[in-house]
């Protein structure tokens, strides 16, 4: 157990000086229209939905989250599930067993064994792919998970589900439901970030994947960027900013002219709340850009995150702000990469190896970062996709043979995770011997999502949302249960 | 979706190599008992449970007093597993205490081990084992075919001349035989290509949007087979076929569900308040503040009135001109003639049509997918919204068209489109608006197709019907009378249109499918569309022509030239007669000249390639036409169709989902629906919509229950929601759930009232806008009385008019109008958006301003920046209620967002083209333009002040860098600059975006 002063440490920054009862009614302060009093025998729900920090529902393993999200399906057998089996039946064809999962089935080809050496690694003695020595390092913070399993074998539908737990878009994300259950300590920043590739094109379903769906927007995952606004607005346009004069005599007659209105209307809650809301959004704009500044970082830090190295630099920089977001009271930051570099149909040989090359070190360094600076005791770390990948060739017929990747593989995939209580060197669940479904402690993307939850102290059954007098969740009606085996 | 458990097994057997399934688990200490369902455990069971799950009472859909029910299970699934009380639902709830529910009348831990034991001995029955199934039927298999075989053996597509949607059809077989042999399934070739995998083709799989049939589903062929296929007679379940146990009359009196009365208008006594009554909506409002000792607000001056109308009525501000109008008529009525003039606008029907397109869940585009294919011709059922609110359509009508307009009149066969016949098509867009992901071949499966189902209808309840019939997709409705049956009820309603097993796609998505054949569009448009269709590509036709002109006359004269160069080299006496045959076209050749040509014209003729090596213009234009004619041959209007919703007439059974899952198919349902909104016992009427028709007539029957005059739900969900819209709070607060989880009515009466002056008064919306809108409640002020909210902080009794922010839309076509950029032509395609690299969608500019946001186009995943952050919602798949937030996000856009910036120096413009150079004019004009009312003294004072320090900090600007030469930026001079930024900061004032 953390010592609750560290803690308090911790989110040191968040406090700065300026958030007190005021602040948190300000930010976000959500008033809904039309609800207030219903019936008596009908649950009334909040009036008011804001960022405001809540009480989780018992004493929390995590208080933050930075999930590495591998979107495009990294290939379990490829690198954290070895199968001898493939090795041995290399080439032969299993395709009309696998038919259902497969979506290019002219291009199915037989059994594919790893390009790949294994080996053990660490006291526990995990099995990690020779792809990713720097995550080998350190096997003994992370647990292992071979047998996550997704329900449909095509990018969008899988995605919305990881993200949301359906297969349809329109859902809250797994991001939106903590920030609404758990607010943020820093009111000056947003909940629940999202840091995508600047370089790159959005990742499959674009925005939808931090969408608040029916939750109120004030949820929904904030895109920060590292060049430019930092935020969407928030600072203007270059070719339309004004000199800073000028701006303080705007703000000035703008604040005048909203007393006078509001003067004229004593007791509209709401107009106190937009006046706030303009104070604010001027705040935001230093602790945003101040947040992603890794300028003031030392050299020494750059370098081990790989910054400044062509083949990690992009990845590596997202990663260390991660860092500097989490620290300040950020609650869950997701980093997606570049394109669908995980999504490896074909050349696997060298596609593959360039995912991994583009990561690895970034995210060894940022667990060895976290650990260094004592948060890796607060900060659950979460790596994977949303799929992996079948361990059947995927090549059209006649094709070089060193062409060859590997479709979807839904069925079963692995994902790993670390800190925050977290017991390092487990390696959890098992998938059948080709390494195509997950067999046993199959571990649903619902468990994934209440074990998340759960590691952030809610329990998922208790995080609901009243929506027309229906308690939505985002575990919905399956049995859910929490891979408690998981955490020490 | 399958679940592949066979996939071991089958690799084990090619392989040799996997260690055998281990299913054997180690025997309980505890010996066997004999005990059997029967004598043992059933009056245990009822006696204990059978309150709510025995002697007809099957909550959760469980009855555990009989060995069909126990081994049916609930609605939850199996409840009992023989051999593993672990797993079994029955075991864990008794042992755990959490049934029955309240602790009463609990067993006795003996019972509770009597039964484990029981469980864990196999669950015996008298006949032995509890899993011997009621022997299998054709309805156990039928279900499987239609989801796996039918789209290629059946109706539409007979292949190999195979149908196999009757045990007749299967015994006549195909060309290879018989499918089935009953008592023999082994002789089967329907259970040998199934066991082969041979069927369904697993390359086609993802074509035919068909999985591969699985294990269990194998078994229960076979096993029907092996029986001898018998067949069945089969009872359609609708309404008065079986006993309606689930919904009873107390359900019935419930009092959403029962037919609203007219109730006598109140008296109110005190004097004060009576004086205040203008119509009866008053009176009922009176009344009930009376009795807390309230009373209304003051009156709202005329200023406040007329912005107050206009916004909630046309969502734009009222130009100076219009308030001018209402300030100047000082006869009786200027109010309700001022009021008229609003509801007489043509914005008006882009105002209140965007409500309901906001419960259609209208959308541009498809969803679904991250492809997010466009919905090419979805606006057409946008204009006729707004144009059925613009000429007052009655709601009746409305509704019949939107839900039904396909069976409302032969259109096929039609001899000239009439608008009329048109529209009613076009209406049918309302059941057409859901997220749609079929158009991909890979989630085109029964899965994806009946979530579009689910979506429409629960479109259909939550917009019309005001009941949250969705939960009863899985199982009976937990909190209202709905039981799963009245859900597949209405599913079969729909299934004459949407056919589960029998889909028309709706779009063809660029590489996610191999047809590219769209099935859910019908080409029935007026000669008049068809002309404006045509129209509108002959200019695009003529814009690319000419595009190429240029060109080809380039191209002509270089190779003149070129021709000319060569023939130069040639002698004398040829040259007339070659430049003669090169003039000719080929074909117009004599023989001399063809004979020319062979000889010299290659030789005078230059390829595009050498004419691009040799002439860099030439090069440069061949590339900018190109690109040119790309884009223009892009935006070639494309081919009209109608997004329509119509039945095909001969639909698939409709058999229920058993919680809510395709492949646990339970009996065959009818169409029918909610039965707690009827007696329970009589069916619709449902007949062909005209004699000879191919439509099965079930959405027209549904259509016209629910607008018969005493239909209990459909004018009380709508009068409350025109009243939300007008006074910001619903007389029933959940405006799409009138069930029991929803809220009960704060003024019963007055709701009553209003629907039936609804239907009294021929279902005219436009009428109870007046009704309202005339009422002294509407024309309170919004001011709070500290004392009023006291006893009424809710403001439920309507003490006094809301204060309102601005809609999404609002805010940017007020901004747009107040500037002067509003593009006012309605109608039509919608508008592109452009999406920045930042994440920023904005829609793009035309050469006059921007339209209005309605005509936007709503394409879900690139919807504008502007409308997302004033809480434009995701159609999910319909918005019944918007949020309403003050955000940070809010205050940055309007701040430092660059379009209302560019939007605000339009607006300074403005201000100076119309009041002039004069800042005391210009404070005023801005104020009538943006505030719709003068400044007062104060802020008159508080404007020029700040202009005045805005031009010296501008000035300032100017002298620290000097002005760059070249473009003259606008606004330019100081003085312009400093109302510019006057002007913004207006936009961004509480005094602009709130409403009182």
């Amino acid at each position: 157990m953390t010592n609750p002063l560290a803690r308090r440490d911790f989110f040191r920054s968040a406090a700065d000086g300026l958030y007190g009862t005021a602040l948190a009614y300000l930010f976000g302060r959500e008033f809904y229209g039309g609800s207030g009093l219903l019936a008596a025998d009908a649950p009334a729900p909040p009036r008011l939905y804001d960022l405001s920090p809540k009480q989780p529902h018992f004493q929390p393993r995590a208080k933050a989250i930075i999930q590495l999200f591998m979107q495009g399906g990294p290939s379990q057998v490829d690198l954290f599930d070895p199968k001898p089996t493939l090795e041995r039946h290399h080439g032969q064809s299993v395709f009309k067993d696998l038919a259902a999962d497969v979506s290019s089935p002219e291009a199915a080809g037989g059994l594919m064994r790893s390009p790949w050496k294994f080996a053990r690694h660490g006291q526990s003695g995990t099995w990690v792919s020779e792809l990713l020595p720097h995550t080998a390092r350190h096997v003994d913070r992370i647990a292992v998970v071979r047998s996550m399993y997704n329900t449909h074998p095509n990018h969008e539908p899988a995605l919305y589900k990881i993200q949301s737990g359906k297969l349809l878009p329109g859902l809250p994300s797994f991001g939106s439901w903590v920030a609404y259950g758990l607010g943020t300590e820093n009111q000056n920043l947003p909940a629940y970030v999202v840091l995508d590739d600047p370089q790159s094109r959005l990742p499959v379903n674009e925005i939808q994947n931090w969408q608040s769906g029916y939750l109120p927007p004030v949820y929904q995952g904030t895109r920060m960027r590292p060049t430019g606004s930092p935020i969407l607005n928030l600072t203007p346009e270059k070719s339309r900013q004004r000199p800073e004069p000028v701006v303080a005599a705007s703000r000035r007659l703008l604040a005048r002219l909203d007393r006078i209105h509001k003067t004229q209307r004593p007791g509209q809650l709401r107009l106190d709340a937009r006046i706030s809301s303009y104070e604010l959004a001027a705040r935001m704009q230093m602790t945003a850009s101040d947040a992603l500044d890794i300028g003031q970082e030392t050299q020494g830090t750059q370098k081990n995150y790989g910054i400044g190295d062509k083949v990690t630099d992009n990845y590596a920089r997202r990663c260390l702000m991660a860092r500097r977001l989490v620290e300040r009271g950020v609650r869950l930051v997701q980093i997606y990469t570049r394109g669908q570099m995980w999504d490896n149909h074909s050349n696997i040989g060298s596609s593959l190896v360039g995912a991994c090359q583009h990561t690895d070190q970034p995210v060894a360094a940022l667990l060895d970062d976290l650990a260094e600076r004592g948060l890796l005791d607060d900060v659950l770390v979460v790596w994977g996709g949303e799929f992996g990948r079948l361990p059947i060739a995927q090549i059209r017929p006649g094709s070089d043979p060193k062409k060859a990747g590997r479709d979807h593989g839904p069925a079963g995939f692995s994902i790993w995770m670390a800190g925050a209580g977290i017991r390092g060197g487990t390696v959890y669940g098992t998938t059948d011997e080709i390494g195509y479904r997950a067999v046993e402690k199959r571990v649903s993307v619902a468990d994934w999502h209440a074990t998340m939850l759960h590691a952030l102290g809610m329990h998922h059954q208790d995080l609901y949302f009243d929506r027309h007098g229906f308690r939505e969740r985002l575990t919905g009606t399956d049995k859910v249960r929490v891979v408690e085996e998981l955490f020490t | 979706m399958r679940t592949l458990s066979n996939l071991i097994p089958i690799v084990a057997l090619a392989a040799g190599l996997l260690a055998p399934a281990c299913h054997t688990r180690p025997l309980t200490a505890a010996p066997p008992t004999a005990m059997v369902y029967e004598t043992d455990i059933r009056p245990l069971l009822v006696a204990r449970c059978g309150r709510c799950h025995a002697g007809g009472k099957t909550k959760g859909s469980l009855d555990l007093g009989s060995l069909g029910g126990i081994r049916r299970g609930s609605e939850s699934g199996a409840v009992v597993i023989p051999g593993k009380p672990e797993k079994s639902l029955l075991v864990e709830v008794l042992a755990e205490g959490s049934m029955p529910p309240d602790g009463k009348n609990r067993p006795t831990k003996a019972e509770v081990n009597r039964i484990t034991a029981w469980v864990r001995d196999g669950a015996r029955t008298r006949g032995g084992d509890f899993n011997a199934k009621a022997a299998l039927t054709q309805e156990d298999v039928l279900p499987i075919l239609f989801t796996r075989c039918v789209v290629c053996h059946g109706g539409r597509e007979k292949k190999g001349g195979l149908d196999l949607r009757t045990r007749r059809a299967m015994l006549k077989g195909g060309k290879s035989g018989p499918a089935i042999v009953p008592g023999k399934p082994d002789a089967s070739l329907l259970v040998k290509k199934i066991h082969d995998r041979d069927m369904p083709p697993p390359k086609l799989l993802v074509d035919f949007g068909i999985r591969p049939v699985e294990a269990g589903e194998f078994e229960t062929i076979r096993g029907w087979i092996a029986a001898g296929a018998p067949e069945v007679k089969v009872v359609v379940d609708v309404a008065g076929s079986t006993p309606d146990r689930l919904v009873s009359q107390q359900d019935r009196d419930f009092w959403a569900f029962r037919t609203p009365k007219k109730p006598p208008v109140p008296r109110v006594a005190k004097p004060d308040l009576a004086a205040r009554i203008s119509n009866p909506i008053d009176a009922f409002l009176l009344k009930a503040l009376e009795a807390k000792s309230l009373g209304y607000s003051p009156k709202a001056d005329r200023l406040t009135l007329v912005r107050r109308v206009a916004y909630d009525l046309t969502g734009l501000p009222p130009t100076w001109t219009q308030v001018e109008m209402f300030l100047s008529d000082k006869q009786p009525g200027a109010y309700a003639r001022m009021v008229d003039r609003f509801l007489a606008s043509r914005h008006y029907g882009e105002r209140w049509g965007r409500y309901w397109l906001d419960l259609a869940g209208y959308a541009d585009s498809e969803g679904k997918r991250s492809a997010d294919p466009i919905r090419p011709h979805s606006w057409r059922y946008r204009d006729y919204v707004i144009r059925a609110f613009n000429n007052d359509k009655p709601y009746d009508r409305f509704l019949l068209e939107q839900i039904a307009g396909d069976e409302l009149a032969d259109v096929a066969s039609a001899e000239t489109i009439t608008p009329e016949l048109m529209d009613n098509l076009v209406a049918t867009g309302f059941l057409r608006q859901a997220p749609d992901g079929t158009g991909s071949d890979i989630v085109n499966t029964v899965v994806e197709r009946f979530e579009v189902v689910i979506d429409e209808i629960d479109v259909l309840g939550s917009s019309v019907l005001g009941l949250t019939v969705k939960c009863a997709q899985c199982h009976n409705h937990k909190y209202d009378p709905i039981p799963q049956r009245d859900y597949y009820r209405l599913v079969a309603v729909f299934q004459g249109a949407y056919d589960v097993y029998d889909w028309l796609k709706p779009s063809f998505v660029p590489g996610q499918t191999k047809s590219k054949a769209v099935g859910r569009v019908l080409p029935y448009l007026t000669a008049v569309e068809q002309q404006r269709h045509a129209a509108s590509r002959a200019v695009v036709e003529k814009q690319i022509a000419d595009t190429k002109q240029e060109l080809a006359d380039l191209k002509t004269s270089l190779e003149k030239q070129h021709a000319e160069k060569r023939l130069a080299g040639l002698p004398e006496v040829l040259r007339e007669d070659l430049r003669r045959m090169l003039a000719t076209p080929a074909k117009k050749r004599d023989a001399v000249q063809k004979y020319l040509a062979g000889k010299f014209e290659k030789r005078l003729s230059i390829t595009v390639a050498a004419l691009k090596k040799q002439n860099p213009r030439f090069k440069k234009l061949t590339k900018t036409t190109n690109d040119r004619v790309k884009q223009l041959q892009a935006e070639m209007p494309v081919e009209p169709r109608i997004r329509a919703l119509w039945d095909r007439g001969d639909p698939s059974p409709t058999w229920l989902f058993r919680r809510g899952q395709y492949n646990k198919p339970g009996h065959r349902v009818g169409p029918g629906v909610p039965s707690v909104l009827t007696d329970g016992k009589t069916p619709l009427a449902i007949k062909p919509p005209w004699p000879g028709a191919h439509s099965t007539g079930r959405r027209l029957a549904m259509a016209r229950w629910l607008v018969d005059p005493d239909h209990p739900l459909t004018a009380r969900v709508m009068v409350n929601r025109i009243w939300f819209h007008h006074f910001g709070r619903g007389l029933v607060e959940t405006l799409s759930n009138f069930g029991n989880t929803g809220s009960r009515p704060s003024h019963p009466q007055l709701l009553d009232w209003l629907a039936r002056t609804l239907i009294e008064r021929g279902w005219s919306i436009k009428r109870m806008h007046r009704l309202m809108m005339n009422s002294a409640a509407y024309r309170q002020v919004s001011a709070i009385r500290p004392q009023a909210e006291t006893i009424d902080p809710e403001n439920r009794l309507l003490w006094r008019m809301p204060l309102k922010r601005m809609d999404a839309e609002v805010v940017r076509d007020s901004i747009l109008a107040v500037a002067g950029r509003l593009h006012d032509t309605p109608f039509g395609p919608p508008d592109p958006v452009d999406v920045r690299p930042d994440g920023l969608v904005t829609s793009r500019e035309a050469s006059d301003g921007w339209r209005r946001s309605v005509y936007i186009r709503h394409r879900r995943k690139h919807m504008p920046t502007i409308l997302e952050t004033f809480d434009l919602p995701q159609m999910i798949p319909n918005c019944v209620e918007r949020p309403d937030s003050t955000v940070a996000s809010q205050a940055l856009h309007l701040f430092n967002d660059g379009m209302i910036r560019k939007l605000s120096d339009a607006f300074a413009e403005r201000v100076t083209r119309e009041a002039g150079r004069e800042p005391y004019k210009q404070v005023e004009r801005a104020y009538q333009l943006a505030l719709n009312r003068m400044p007062s003294d104060t802020e008159r004072e508080v404007g020029l002040a700040a202009l005045e320090e805005l031009t010296r900090l501008w000035q300032q600007k100017a002298a620290d860098t000097p002005a760059k030469s070249g473009k003259q930026k606008s606004p330019s001079t100081p003085s312009e600059r400093a109302l510019a930024t006057y002007c913004h900061t207006l936009l961004n004032s509480a005094g602009f975006l709130f409403i009182d």
